[in-house]
């Protein structure tokens, strides 16, 4: 392990994972949001 | 090889950003929220073994019941080891629970699925529920409730992800079954690659989780942070308490009534929520709410759970965790009678006292890890956490039981009405009273349950956090 990390590379990480998490996470609302509007519609 | 998950090569290098360590958790707890949407194969897998509702619905509970088991064992494992090996681990037994129990769906063997997803899933479960909560809170002393509540927060998440997920791979292996049926049985062959799907896919994700988690070096502590102000508020202690000394401590137990409490009356409305609104606007035989409306309602309340783990958790951080609970508990009381005298009046009044209360559910699973960390300190207060959650394991049991005792005398499905939901109610208005009380009992632990300086509570059995201590024991 490197005693520092690049500023770089930690940058384009937080990016990914932020971005994997918040995917997955979306989808979830998004979907959730469409059956949840059946209790507005039906 | 296991060595290079070890805590001691996971420490973090200088300027390491402490925002890698949320998604990290959030990439476990949205993995393993998945056991609240077992629900959306519950009847292929009936079809396919042949099986009684409660035969597969068996499989859900073991693995509950191994997530709180696995979660006060293993806890003080997991702070020996650190967060990556734990998840490392979490990540193995969960993939491995998918895996063997699609074996067991091929062979239409119903004990290999009791096996796989119940006790190998639930151990990765329970580990994987704890793994990041104490890192969050070493990384995170300023803010623990926010931290804690974006992890616990991704567990809720975690089956609004699956739910559809599931319905569109189930869709995607056997072209015949509709996803927008509830009714819709899916072939045996499509449980098989959906559980093979969902075993690998959550492994890849997991694995995410296991990559970015670090935990803090001994002398860090995040820029502008002033331990002095931690030491400064009465109910925080900057002092440590083992797992082992916290089960002796009053605290502790009152922090269990406390979560039993909160859980129990929430998961008293979240199982029933379906059928609960059209009771409440049901005229005769018929109710005004269709059977879609209500699914949107409970679609609606998944929502409020998930947010309220991160809002309520984060709003902590801020009023403080005792008044935080006073809300909970206090304000949850006066929903719940309202509730119980005016739901029926009109739909939008139930649907938002019922989205407050689950949003004061989710909030009370998600604060409490910070709660934890106030009392006990951060030596060992992941394996506090694992113990304090068999208080999820008993709640699961007593709140469907409660309910549906009192439902069961009122009269059958299909006939209830708002009244006969009245008892149910107000017996958890009085299950929230005893948590408000306890709540209103919790006090600083004792010194002789304190950790000796520069003893163990400072060593290895988790890093240290010493900027964070002020030297006042």
């Amino acid at each position: 392990m490197s005693d520092e990390v690049s500023r770089g590379g930690q940058t384009v990480r937080l990016w990914v994972s932020w971005l994997v998490v918040g995917s997955l996470l979306g989808y979830g609302v998004v979907q959730t949001l469409i059956t949840a509007a059946k209790l507005f519609t039906h | 090889m296991l060595s290079a998950l070890d805590r001691r090569h996971t420490v973090a290098p200088p300027g390491y950003s402490r925002w890698l360590i949320p998604p990290a958790a959030l990439a476990i707890h949205l993995c393993i929220g998945q056991v609240y949407a077992t629900s959306v194969y519950k009847n292929s897998l009936i079809a396919h073994f042949d099986a009684s509702q409660t035969a597969v619905g068996v499989i859900f509970s073991i693995a509950i019941v191994m997530l709180g088991l696995s979660a006060a064992v293993a806890g003080t494992w997991v702070e020996a080891n650190g967060p990556r090996k734990a998840m490392f681990v979490s990540a193995c037994f969960w993939a491995a629970g998918f895996l063997v129990g699609s074996l067991g769906i091929a062979t239409k063997q119903l004990w290999l699925l009791y096996l796989g997803y119940g006790v190998l899933g639930g151990i990765g479960l329970g580990i994987g529920y704890i793994s990041p909560v104490s890192t969050l809170i070493k990384w995170f002393p300023d803010r623990p409730g926010l931290a804690t509540g974006l992890a616990i927060m991704g567990f809720g998440g975690g089956a609004m992800v699956a739910s559809p997920l599931s319905r569109q791979l189930l869709s995607f292996y056997d072209p015949g079954y509709d996803p927008s049926n509830a009714g819709s049985v899916a072939s045996g062959n499509a449980l098989v690659w959906l559980f093979v799907t969902l075993g690998l896919g959550y492994f890849v994700v997991m694995m995410f989780g296991v990559f970015n988690v670090r935990v803090p070096a001994a002398d860090w502590k995040p820029a502008g942070f002033d331990p002095s102000r931690v030491a400064a508020k009465p109910m925080v202690t900057t002092a440590n308490v083992s797992a082992a000394n916290a089960l002796r401590t009053r605290s502790f137990w009152l922090l269990w009534v406390v979560l039993f409490c909160n859980v129990t009356a929430g998961i008293g409305i979240l199982e029933q929520a379906s059928p609960m609104i059209q009771d409440f606007f049901r005229d005769g035989r018929t109710s005004a709410v269709t059977v879609a409306a209500a699914g949107g309602f409970v679609g609606l309340l998944s929502l409020f759970n998930m947010a309220g783990r991160f809002v309520w958790s984060s709003t902590s951080d801020v009023i403080g965790r005792k008044p935080i609970y006073v809300v909970y508990l206090g304000v949850g009381m006066v929903l719940y009678t309202l509730l119980a005298l005016f739901g029926q009046t009109a739909t939008a009044l139930f649907v938002l006292l019922a989205c407050v209360i689950i949003s004061f559910y989710g909030g009370g699973f998600a604060t409490i890890p910070a709660y934890l960390r106030d009392l006990f300190g951060t030596y060992q207060v992941g394996a506090i956490h694992g113990r304090l959650l068999t208080a999820w394991s008993a709640a699961g049991v007593a709140g469907p039981l409660i309910v549906n005792a009192f439902l069961d005398a009122q009269g059958k499905p299909g006939t209830l009405t708002a009244a006969a939901y009245r008892p149910a109610l107000f017996t958890m208005v009085g299950v929230l009273a005893v948590g408000f009380v306890a709540n209103l009992l919790v006090r600083p632990v004792p010194q002789r349950f304190h950790e000796p300086a520069g003893g163990r509570g400072d060593g290895t059995g988790s890093e240290p956090v010493a900027a964070e201590r002020s030297g006042t024991r």
